[in-house]
């Protein structure tokens, strides 16, 4: 297991310094930050001085080599619109985006994973139909649309929900959450349904699917064959087997909720990482959306070790697999 | 070994449900309208010179200020929401599939060859999957279309935009099919059946096609199904962020950005029309391909 | 066309009355303080967070209009955006040189108590003209500034400056003191610093808490030297990037005022009980520029052909192509007014002799491009942004359109702005869309600024990316920066003005509009800059 762990650690590695080349890459084609960073009256002398001073002008190379280098000791810069921290930015931008996604990710697992069982073992049911059918239109809804028709019928309309922000938040040792008051939990709730939308259904899809599949197989059926209690074949056999993809798609997923939450928190305002990646995309803020890209690869990476090793625990011929 | 349904069972299985009957037309008439847009449209929406800003706002025609030139209205250009709709769906239609079949070409390949390989070539492709998976969709299109930009003169950007959006988009969607073939194969390779071709020294390439592939397709048309819808909201995404298409040839994601800004004032039909076509396209291309999986994988029937 | 009403008139159209306002005005003059019996928190929204706190860092209106409720200059501008004393009680041309000497205002207080003296003026200044300062280009002409003694300094110029005093207003006073004690002597280039999030001003609100992009807190300055005519105990700004998540915000109660909302939702706001429209008209100028100074086409199917957009016909053919009372009609919803110059009427220099547009005429326009030799039209490319003006993308859609029914095909490239400007640097276009906002409020701005030769040296011309030049107005400039004589001065602009209607150097569009949504309880006064000035709210 150690060598399978160092291996997969070395890779990873390897996969962050990608990141960090894409990332870097990238914003060599956002836009120009300079005629962000200043006024129209600004002379075009004064533009390129300041191109100078940001090191815009060096050779790729070694801009490159910095941006690697500094991200590494943990330096990482200041912000070309704030000229805040950007370490700091994000870390406070962290536990908004963190709830927000957990939020979402637990409402598609508590609809998604019974909603799957449900129709995986009654695939004629109207219930089934209905809930294939309503989770696929709630996730052709573009997710702008969706949220702003939310915020218009639950905020405006009947007025029961804030329409932005996080509404009520405690500050726990730095750590800003939003769980801990009624008046947050009333600003998480239509983001968090918003997000988790389209993840509830592609959970419901796969839980469905895989659960299916298991069904079939022999050792289900020899259960059957033994007169053992239904809900124990579907609960402790069936749904047991289906477990392994599902906690792959859906750790996967995690990565890709905090990810696609970028469009979520712009429709509601919702100050976390994808709201501060938007704006700084606008203004063109190179150094945080590098240590963004960075953060989001960092986030991926981490979960897929998981997810690999989580594999190599639960299914142990993988692990000699991958040894091969 | 697992032989398809026969003609008359899947007739028999889409007789069953009225659901699929109802997709399967809507798909059928939306695929068909879309195709056929230069024939049926009424205007051609790329013509500039064709329609008016004096015609701009109008609402469809069987309401108050209604013009019968324009069945369903016009938007804030005064362009013909019918010729509109069909034109974008047709592009719409255009990108999702060349995207996902970029995805799933390159996807399914990898995968099927990074779990049937093993080793080394494995440990690449998951990693490059890695790299991929880090990048969110939004990113990805980002930087393809970043890419193509600093490379092409600008002139010619305009003409490459398509391509490029299916290419930025498929980039984004490959890794699960590769994540599943992968799994799927790494699974199946140990089943008996595959031990016992390998034993009798079947070529790998039929064994992954013939043997494993099939053994995949369940999983993977869940994932093309729903990579269809997204690929086409991912399609109006980027539109909305700005490196989707543009407004004057308009997707029907492009249609719903544009529509976007008419949520409230009144004009709904520049936004309720093309995503009630958008959504009605994508539900019954979801529905028709949960019926293909059941044909295609008798376990679930 | 009508003839222009004055400015102040212009920008009350609609939703509310200039008279109206200023009764509402006079009325909380005469009322005695409402003192702080009641808790009237005020709650506002606009789409950008002001970047930093430092006034001097950052040269951008939604950083300037925000700091101008905390810190304040020399001279401020009015409700009618005319100039009236702030920091300076008066200020006078210098005797014997060129320049200004202004008497400041005594027993003023900066908000940690330290006094304000002429060294604080000094300092500033000092500040904003240093290297690191993104507004130095406002003391270009500044040679020299000298404290006559503590209530007293003197601005040195380098030739007669007639506007100078007008063109300070944002030139924004800290203190010396503190700011030295912070280690904030200099606006802060690459890493941040005490003033960026952090401040210490004269003016009427104080900074009680930041959070930049999330939530920023103001409370009133008990110690401010003028009469507070505003009741706010809590001012709480939030930025909404989404302009629907905005006006739910504003509908369901949460925020009290937001700037802007879209043109299409007017009428959804006016049509709701407790909830009116602010419409006036920003001082901006949207237009159309060409590329002047290339023998060829860039773009579209006849790139590397002859250039059409010498000819003065086929510029003028395009001006009259274009129907701008429809766009204002359709996409505007009757909210913008045609524009025939560079600024918009009524602002100081503005020629009252050229205050017709050109007018629409098809047939015209056709004509005028077969008499220039393009009886076919021709195909050309035109840039656009899609997220810099007020539906710039959906008026560069109309634009294209109609130019295509007089027979020439605009190739319209539509970019988010954090690209635009890179590319109209780098002449990557034939013709583009522009707005022009003269920061001076006055004639010469956009006349330094578009129609000046492009000169690196005296940095004019720094935005006339099309390199249009005539030698006449170049000859015309200096002249009129340094005129005193207001008459001989507006024959001056009167002149530069005829000459690029006559050349079409542009096409003026429209004067875009500003429409602002606030609850009917909110007294508050909307200037043309679209700066948002707490002073003037009154929560009822």
């Amino acid at each position: 297991m150690i060598p399978f762990i160092a291996r997969r650690l070395v890779q990873s590695l390897f996969v962050m310094l990608a990141v960090a080349a894409l990332a870097f890459a990238l914003f060599r084609f956002v836009g120009d930050p300079v005629s962000q960073m200043t006024g129209v009256e600004t002379a075009p002398q004064d533009m390129e001085r300041l191109r100078v001073e940001l090191g815009l002008t060096d050779p790729i190379p070694l801009q490159f080599a910095r941006f690697v280098g500094d991200l590494v000791t943990g330096d990482f810069g200041y912000s070309y619109r704030t000229r805040q921290p950007v370490g700091e930015m994000i870390a406070q931008r962290v536990p908004a985006t963190l709830e927000l996604g957990l939020v979402a990710l637990l409402i598609s697992l508590v609809v998604g994973i019974p909603g799957g069982i449900y129709a995986a073992l009654h695939p004629r049911a109207p219930g089934t139909q209905a809930l294939l059918v309503g989770t696929l239109i709630g996730v052709s809804v573009p997710t702008f649309v969706i949220g702003i028709l939310l915020i218009f019928l639950f905020g405006v309309k009947l007025g029961w929900l804030p329409t932005f922000g996080r509404g009520g938040t405690v500050d726990i040792g730095g750590w800003r959450t939003s769980l801990l008051t009624l008046d947050g939990w009333r600003a998480l709730i239509l983001p968090a349904i918003t997000l988790g939308l389209y993840q509830l259904t592609l959970t419901l899809r796969l839980v469905r699917a895989e659960m299916m599949d298991v069904m079939r197989t022999d050792h289900i059926r020899f259960a059957m064959a033994r007169g053992l209690p239904l809900g124990t074949i579907h609960y402790r056999h069936a749904f047991r087997n289906t477990l392994v993809p599902v906690v792959t798609i859906v750790a996967l997923q995690f990565g890709g909720v905090i990810a696609f939450s970028v469009v979520t928190e712009s429709v509601f305002q919702w100050p976390g990482l994808g709201l501060l990646f938007l704006e700084s995309i606008r203004f063109v803020d190179i150094p945080v959306m590098a240590v963004y890209l960075v953060l989001i690869g960092f986030v991926f990476v981490v979960l897929n070790l998981l997810v690999d090793l989580l594999y190599a625990a639960i299914d142990p011929r993988i692990r000699v697999a991958g040894a091969a | 070994m697992r032989a398809f349904l026969s003609q008359s069972e899947a007739l028999h299985l889409l007789a069953r449900s009225p659901l699929v009957i109802a997709a399967a037309l809507v798909a059928l008439l939306a695929i068909a309208g879309a195709a056929l847009a230069p024939l049926i449209a009424p205007s051609d929406p790329y013509d500039l010179a064709s329609f008016s800003l004096v015609d701009g706002l109008r609402p469809p025609a069987f309401l108050e200020g209604g013009d019968t030139r324009f069945l369903l209205g016009t938007d804030d250009q005064g362009r013909d929401m019918v010729s509109a709709i069909l034109y974008g769906a047709r592009l719409s239609l255009v990108i999702g599939l060349g995207a996902l079949a970029f995805a799933a070409i390159l996807g399914i390949g990898l995968g099927l060859a990074a779990g049937w390989i093993g080793g080394r070539f494995d440990a690449l492709v998951m990693r490059i999957a890695d790299v991929q998976l880090a990048l969110p969709a939004i990113l990805t299109a980002l930087l393809v279309d970043g890419i193509a930009r600093g490379l092409l003169p600008s002139g010619a950007r305009d003409e490459v935009r398509i391509p490029v959006l299916v290419a930025a988009i498929g980039l984004s969607l490959w890794v699960d099919f590769a994540r599943t073939a992968r799994a799927s194969t790494l699974r199946a390779k140990n089943e008996d059946y595959v031990q016992a071709a390998i034993a009798m020294g079947v070529h790998p390439a039929r064994i992954l096609f013939v043997e494993i592939l099939p053994n995949v397709l369940g999983p993977l048309v869940v994932i093309a199904t729903v990579d269809l819808a997204s690929a086409i909201l991912l399609e109006a995404t980027l539109s909305f962020l700005g490196v989707g298409l543009p407004a004057d040839a308009p997707s029907l994601g492009t249609l719903i950005r544009i529509g976007m800004q008419f949520l409230l004032s009144g004009e709904w039909w520049i936004l309720w029309l093309p995503t009630a076509f958008l959504v009605a396209l994508v539900v019954a291309i979801n529905v028709m391909g949960d019926f293909l999986r059941e044909i295609f994988d008798p376990r679930l029937r | 066309m009508t003839r222009s009403r004055p400015f102040s008139a212009r920008l009350a159209r609609g939703g509310i009355s200039a008279i109206a306002l200023s009764l509402a005005l006079s009325l909380a003059l005469s009322l005695p303080l409402a003192g702080p019996a009641a808790a009237e928190t005020f709650r506002w929204a606009t789409t950008t967070d002001p970047q930093t706190m430092d006034p001097h860092a950052v040269n951008a209106a939604p950083v300037t209009s925000f700091l101008n409720n905390v810190y304040e200059g020399l001279v401020r501008r009015d409700a009618e955006m005319a100039i009236e004393p702030s920091l300076a009680t008066s200020w006078a041309p210098l005797e014997g040189e060129d320049g200004w000497r202004f008497t400041l205002r005594e027993g003023v207080t900066f908000h940690d108590g330290s006094a304000f003296t002429a060294d604080d003026v000094l300092f500033s200044y000092e500040r904003a003209a240093s290297e690191e300062s993104d507004v130095r280009s406002w003391f270009a002409p500044v040679t020299e500034v000298r404290v006559v003694d503590d209530r007293t300094i003197d601005f040195v110029t380098s030739a007669p400056n007639p506007l100078f005093p007008d063109s300070i207003a944002n030139f924004l006073i800290m203190d010396r003191g503190w700011a030295e004690a912070n280690d904030a002597a200099r606006p802060a280039r690459d890493a941040e610093n005490f003033a960026t999030r952090n401040t210490n001003g004269t003016g009427p609100f104080r900074l009680a808490a930041r959070d930049p992009g999330i939530e920023t807190r103001l409370a009133p300055f008990d110690g401010w030297w003028d009469e507070a005519r505003h009741n706010v105990t809590e001012a709480i700004y939030t930025p909404i990037g989404n302009p629907a998540t905005g006006l739910a915000a504003l509908l369901s109660g949460e925020i009290d005022m937001i700037s802007p909302i879209p043109l299409q939702d007017v009428a959804q706001v006016e049509g709701r009980e407790g909830f009116r429209v602010l419409e006036g008209l920003e001082t901006r100028v949207i237009m159309l520029g060409f590329g002047h100074d290339r023998e060829t086409l860039k773009y579209g199917a006849d790139a590397g052909a002859p250039n059409p957009f010498l000819d003065p016909r086929v510029r003028r053919a395009v001006a009259l192509a274009i129907d701008v009372e429809t766009i204002d009609r359709i996409i505007m919803r009757g909210k913008a007014e045609p524009a025939s110059q560079l600024l918009p009427a009524g602002l100081s220099g503005y020629s009252e002799a050229n205050d017709a547009p050109l007018g629409f005429d098809e047939a015209a326009a056709r004509a005028l491009l077969a008499e220039a030799g393009h009886p076919d039209g021709f195909s050309f490319g035109l840039m656009c942004t899609n997220d810099r003006y007020i539906n710039d993308e959906a008026v560069c859609r109309a634009v294209a359109s109609m130019l295509a029914r007089v027979g020439i095909d605009a190739e319209l490239t539509v970019m988010p702005v954090r690209n635009y400007w890179e590319e109209l640097r780098a002449d990557n276009f034939d013709m583009y869309l522009l707005g022009w906002s003269p920061g001076t409020f006055d004639a010469e701005h956009p006349i330094r600024f578009l129609a000046a030769t492009p000169n690196e040296e005296t940095r004019v011309g720094s935005w006339n990316f099309g390199g249009w030049s005539n030698t006449r107005v170049d000859e015309l400039l200096p002249l009129v920066q340094q005129e005193l004589d207001p008459a001989a001065r507006q024959a001056m602009l009167d002149e530069i003005a005829a000459i690029l209607q006559e050349e079409v150097a542009y096409v003026p569009l429209y004067v875009e509009p500003l429409i602002w949504a606030a609850k009917a309880n909110i007294d508050l006064v909307q200037r043309p800059d679209n700066f948002f000035m707490l002073r003037w709210v009154r929560v009822n």
